[in-house]
C-alpha cells in the first residue's frame, strides 16, 4: 500500500517556506543609508527626499520610538544595519553616546552648530530644538497670572492643570532641566504640587492638553511650543496663548530639548552618513527640518518660523543637552519618589 | 489504551517504538523553542541581586499585582456577560438574521485592542461623536467619561475579547444534553433554574476555555494598556525596558507575570479536565426553538447593542476617516505595501504555527500522561510573556547563537509563532479530544498503516480544529504589534506598525485605513472558520 507521508510533507513545505522567507527580505543596496528614526515620518520624509534628490543617495527610514530603537541598536551591536540614529530627544542620544554606540563626527563639520546643542565629543548633533512652554486659556482666571513653570503647583490650578503622563520623553527632559536649574528639593515640591493639582488625571498626548485648555476645561498646561501652533492652525480663534516661562531676572529660563542625529559606530557607510548629516545641518536642510514642525534650527544664523517667538527673544535655561541623558535616571527616581501618574 | 498507542504507531515502521519516541522528541523540540524567551527571562532575572528583588517587590509589585488581577477579573466578567448571553440566544433560538448575528458577534475579533482604545478615546473627546452626544444629553458641565482608568480598560478589553467566549460557549450550547434539561423541567425547575443548575455547569468547561484565552490576552495586552496608561505588568515591564533601559528588572517582572499566568493555566486545566467527564456522551437532539416575536425583538435589541459598541462604532469611525484619507489621496502604493507585508507575515506564521503545534497536541492526545500535559502547558509560555519581552529574548538569542538568521523575516516569524503557538496547540488539542483509540483501531484493522491512518482518519477528524488554529493565529498575527515593532526587518512596516506610528502622531486619517484593512483582511479567514464550523455541525 502506498503511504502518503503527509506530516513529513507538511514539515517539508513549512520549512521550505520558512527558509525562503528568512532570506527573501532583500538586504538593502550598498549605496543606500538606513536610519533608525524615532521621529514621525511626516517630519523627516520631506527633508530626506530632498537629500535623495540632490545626492542620489537612497535612504530607508526604520521608524519607531526613540527609546525602543536605541535598545535595538544596543542589542544588535556590531550586527546592526543602521547607519544613523535619529532621535526625538537629546537624552537618548547622550545615552547611546555613553554606551559607545556612535562614532564621532568631524568637528569642523559641526562647527556651525552651537556647542550647547551637540555632544561634547561630537558623537551626536542636535538638529532642531523645541521649547517647553505653558499654554494658558486667555479667557480664564489664570490668563495673566502664570509666569513660571513652578506656578503650575499653585493650588489655584486644582483640577485645571494639564500635564502628560510621566513616561513622556519631553516631560522627563523638562523635569531634568528644572532639577538641574533649581535643585532636587524645589523640583520635588513642585512635582508634588502638580500631582495634587491633576488628581490622577494626566494626558497621553500634548495635543489633548492644548485642546482641553482651548475648550476652557483646563486653565493651563505644560507642553512643547509647536502643539499650540498646531492647534491654532485648525482653530485660529481658539482662546489660548503661549507663555514663555521663567523669564524674570532671577528665573531659570525656558527648558529646551533637541531632536538630533548620530552616526552608528558600526556603519560601513560612514562617508555617506556624514554626507547626510552635512545636509541636515546645512542651511537648506536646517530650514526644512525645523520648519515642518515649527521648531528652532540649531544652526547659528538660521531663523525659525515667523509664527513662533524668535529664539533670541527669550532666555533659555543654561543646561547642556547632554545632561538630559546623564541625569535621566536621577530624574526618573525623583518622579517615582513623588509617584507622579 | 496507553499500551495500544505506542505499539500501533511504531510497529509498522520499525517495530521498535522509535517512531513514537521521535514524536515525543519533536514535541519536546517545539516546546523548547517556545520556551526560549522564558530561558532568557530566567537568565536575565538571575542577574538581579537580592536587594534589587526586594526593591522591586516593595515598590511596584503590590500595585501591579492588584491592577493586573483586578483587571483580569473584571474583563473576565465582562466577557462572560457579553459572550454567554449572546451565545445562548444564538444557539438556542431560531430567529431572523441568526447567521448574521453569529457574524456580528465574532467581527470584533478583527479590531486590535490598541485600535479600540484609540477609537474610543477619540470618540469620547468633547468633539468626538460620543462626547458630543454626552454633552447634548447631560449638558456642557458634565465632561464625557474618561477611559484612562480600570473601567475604561475593562470596557475596551471586554469589547475586544468577548468573542472568544462567545465562540466556545456557542459550540458548547449547540450540543445540549437535552435529557438533563427535560429531567430538570419535569422536576419543576424554572427556566432560570435549568440554566443556572444544568446549562451553566455544563458550560463551565467552555467558559473556562474561552476565559483562558481572554485572561491570557489581558495579561499580555500591550496595546490598550499603553494607550490608556493603565499600569499592568506588561506596561510596567515595557516601561522598565524603554524608560530606564533596565532589562533585568523587566525580566524580573516578567518572571512574576509568567508564574501568575502559569498558575492561572493550571487552574483552567483543572476546570477543563472535568469536561470530558461531563459531556462525554451527548444526545444528538438540537434544541433550537423558534423565537417568539417579543423574543426576537429582545434578542436583536441586545445583540444590536453589543454590535453597536463592539463593531458598529469602530467601523463607522474607520470608514469616515478612511474616506478622508481616500479623498486626500493618502492611500498609495506604499499603503498597499504595508498591507501586503502584514498578510505575508500572518499567512506564513499561521502555517508554521499549525504545523509545529501538531506534534505537541498529537503527542498529548496519544499519551495523556503528566509529561505530555506538561509539554502542552509549557508551549503556552509564549502567550503569557509580553510581546516586547519575547522580542528581546529572541533578539538576544539569535544574535548570540544564530546570527545568520538575523536581519530577515526569520526573527519576526519565530517571535510571532512562539507568541501564538498556544492558540494553535489548544485548538488542535481540543479537536483531538474526540479521537478515541477505537477509531484508530478500526483503521488499523482495515489494514491502514500509521500514515494512512493519520491521513484518512485523524487529520480529517481534526481538520476543523486545525482550521480554527490557523485562523486564530492568523488573526492575532495580523494584529500583532509589540514584537513586530522590535523585530521587523529594516524598513519593513506592517499595518499595525503604521497604525501605531500614525496614531502616536495623531494622524487619524492614516491610522484609519490601515485599521480598516485589518478588518477586511480578516473577513475571508473568519468565513473559512465559520464555514468549517457550520459544515461540521450540519454533518452531525
Amino acid at each position: 500500500m502506498k503511504r502518503l507521508r503527509l506530516i513529513p510533507l507538511l514539515w517539508l513545505v513549512a520549512s521550505f517556506v520558512t527558509l525562503f522567507s528568512f532570506f527573501s527580505w532583500a538586504t538593502p543596496a550598498d549605496d543606500s543609508l538606513i536610519i533608525y528614526s524615532g521621529r514621525s515620518d511626516k517630519f523627516v520624509k520631506p527633508v530626506i527626499e530632498q537629500f535623495t534628490r540632490e545626492t542620489g543617495i537612497k535612504v530607508i527610514l526604520h521608524t519607531g520610538k526613540s527609546t525602543a530603537l536605541l535598545n535595538k541598536l544596543r542589542i544588535e551591536g556590531g550586527k546592526t544595519e543602521a547607519d544613523l540614529f535619529l532621535s526625538n530627544d537629546a537624552g537618548n542620544l547622550q545615552r547611546g553616546s555613553d554606551w559607545g554606540l556612535f562614532r564621532n563626527i568631524k568637528a569642523d563639520l559641526l562647527k556651525p552648530i552651537d556647542q550647547a546643542y551637540r555632544a561634547e565629543d561630537n558623537s551626536w548633533v542636535g538638529l532642531s530644538a523645541r521649547a517647553r512652554v505653558l499654554v494658558v486659556n486667555t479667557k480664564g482666571p489664570m490668563a495673566n497670572k502664570l509666569t513660571s513653570v513652578f506656578d503650575l503647583a499653585d493650588p489655584a490650578l486644582k483640577g485645571k492643570l494639564g500635564i502628560t503622563n510621566s513616561t513622556n520623553g519631553s516631560y522627563i527632559a523638562g523635569v531634568t532641566v528644572y532639577m538641574l536649574a533649581v535643585g532636587k528639593q524645589k523640583t520635588l515640591q513642585w512635582l508634588q504640587g502638580m500631582k495634587d493639582n491633576v488628581d490622577g488625571k494626566v494626558f497621553n498626548k500634548h495635543s489633548k492638553i492644548v485642546k482641553a485648555v482651548a475648550r476652557g476645561k483646563l486653565q493651563a498646561g505644560l507642553v512643547n511650543h509647536y502643539y499650540i501652533y498646531r492647534h491654532l492652525d485648525k482653530h485660529p480663534n481658539a482662546p489660548i496663548a503661549i507663555v514663555m516661562p521663567d523669564q524674570a531676572k532671577d528665573g531659570m529660563g525656558v527648558a529646551w530639548n533637541v531632536a538630533g542625529i548620530a552616526i552608528t559606530k558600526n556603519t560601513r557607510k560612514a562617508a555617506l552618513a556624514e554626507k547626510l548629516v552635512a545636509f541636515l545641518i546645512s542651511e537648506t536642510g536646517q530650514k526644512q527640518f525645523a520648519e515642518v514642525n515649527r521648531e528652532y534650527p540649531t544652526r547659528i544664523g538660521v531663523n525659525a518660523s515667523a509664527d513662533i517667538p524668535a529664539a533670541n527673544s527669550y532666555r533659555v535655561a543654561d543646561v547642556p543637552m547632554s545632561a538630559l541623558g546623564k541625569e535621566r535616571d536621577a530624574t526618573l527616581d525623583l518622579i517615582e519618589q513623588v509617584g507622579m501618574p | 489504551m496507553a499500551a495500544f498507542f505506542p505499539t500501533s504507531f511504531s510497529r509498522s515502521i520499525s517495530g521498535s517504538g522509535r517512531r513514537f519516541i521521535s514524536l515525543g522528541g519533536l514535541a519536546a523540540a517545539v516546546v523548547l523553542l517556545a520556551a526560549m524567551p522564558l530561558l532568557y527571562v530566567v537568565y536575565s532575572s538571575l542577574q538581579l541581586s537580592v536587594d534589587q528583588w526586594f526593591q522591586l517587590w516593595s515598590s511596584r509589585l503590590p500595585e501591579l499585582l492588584w491592577n493586573t488581577l483586578s483587571l483580569a477579573v473584571l474583563v473576565a466578567i465582562g466577557c462572560v456577560c457579553l459572550g454567554v448571553s449572546s451565545a445562548w440566544w444564538i444557539a438556542r433560538r431560531e430567529f431572523p438574521g441568526r447567521r448574521l448575528a453569529t457574524w456580528l458577534m465574532i467581527l470584533p475579533l478583527t479590531v486590535p485592542t490598541y485600535v479600540f482604545a484609540h477609537i474610543y478615546t477619540t470618540l469620547l473627546e468633547e468633539d468626538g461623536w460620543l462626547g458630543q452626544l454626552w454633552i447634548t444629553l447631560f449638558g456642557n458641565d458634565n465632561s464625557p467619561p474618561d477611559l484612562y482608568n480600570i473601567w475604561g480598560v475593562t470596557l475596551i478589553l471586554s469589547l475586544a475579547g468577548f468573542s472568544y467566549v462567545f465562540l466556545l460557549a456557542r459550540t458548547a450550547l449547540s450540543q445540549p444534553i437535552r435529557s438533563l434539561e427535560e429531567a430538570a423541567q419535569i422536576q419543576g425547575a424554572s427556566a432560570f433554574e435549568v440554566f443556572w443548575r444544568i446549562n451553566l455547569p455544563l458550560l463551565r468547561p467552555a467558559i473556562a476555555a474561552g476565559l483562558a484565552v481572554v485572561v491570557l490576552h489581558v495579561l499580555s495586552d500591550f496595546g490598550a494598556v499603553s494607550m490608556l496608561q493603565y499600569q499592568t505588568f506588561t506596561l510596567a515591564i515595557f516601561q522598565q525596558m524603554e524608560g530606564r533601559y533596565d532589562h533585568q528588572a523587566a525580566a524580573g517582572l516578567s518572571l512574576i507575570l509568567v508564574m501568575l499566568s502559569l498558575t492561572f493555566l493550571v487552574l483552567e486545566r483543572f476546570f477543563r479536565s472535568r469536561q470530558r467527564y461531563h459531556s462525554a456522551r451527548h444526545s444528538r437532539h438540537m434544541l433550537v426553538r423558534k423565537a417568539t416575536r417579543v423574543e426576537t425583538c429582545l434578542i436583536w435589541f441586545w445583540l444590536g447593542l453589543i454590535t453597536l459598541f463592539a463593531f458598529g462604532l469602530p467601523l463607522a469611525w474607520m470608514l469616515s476617516w478612511s474616506w478622508q484619507a481616500w479623498s486626500q489621496d493618502l492611500i498609495n502604493a506604499q499603503f498597499w505595501g504595508y498591507a501586503g507585508n502584514s498578510l505575508m507575515v500572518a499567512v506564513i506564521a499561521a502555517s508554521i504555527a499549525v504545523v509545529v503545534a501538531f506534534p505537541v497536541a498529537f503527542y498529548n492526545a496519544r499519551k495523556r500522561t503528566a509529561g505530555s500535559q506538561a509539554l502542552l502547558q509549557f508551549s503556552s509560555v509564549g502567550f503569557v510573556l509580553p510581546g516586547p519581552v519575547i522580542a528581546l529574548g529572541i533578539l538576544s538569542f539569535l544574535l548570540a547563537q544564530l546570527p545568520f538568521l538575523y536581519g530577515g523575516l526569520g526573527a519576526l516569524l519565530i517571535a510571532v509563532v512562539i507568541r501564538f503557538l498556544p492558540l494553535a496547540v489548544q485548538s488542535q488539542d481540543a479537536a483531538m479530544a474526540q479521537l478515541t483509540p477505537s477509531l484508530e483501531q478500526a483503521g488499523r484493522s482495515l489494514g491502514a498503516g500509521p500514515f494512512e491512518n493519520l491521513r484518512r482518519v485523524i487529520l480529517p477528524m481534526i481538520r476543523g480544529g486545525m482550521a480554527t488554529a490557523w485562523v486564530l493565529v492568523f488573526i492575532d498575527t495580523l494584529k500583532e504589534l509589540p514584537a513586530t515593532l522590535i523585530l521587523r526587518p529594516t524598513g519593513f512596516d506592517t499595518l499595525p506598525v503604521r497604525i501605531w506610528i500614525e496614531a502616536s502622531e495623531e494622524m487619524l486619517e492614516l491610522a484609519a485605513p490601515a485599521a480598516l484593512m485589518l478588518v477586511i483582511g480578516t473577513l475571508p479567514v473568519l468565513w473559512i472558520m465559520m464555514h468549517g464550523h457550520t459544515a461540521k455541525t450540519d454533518q452531525q
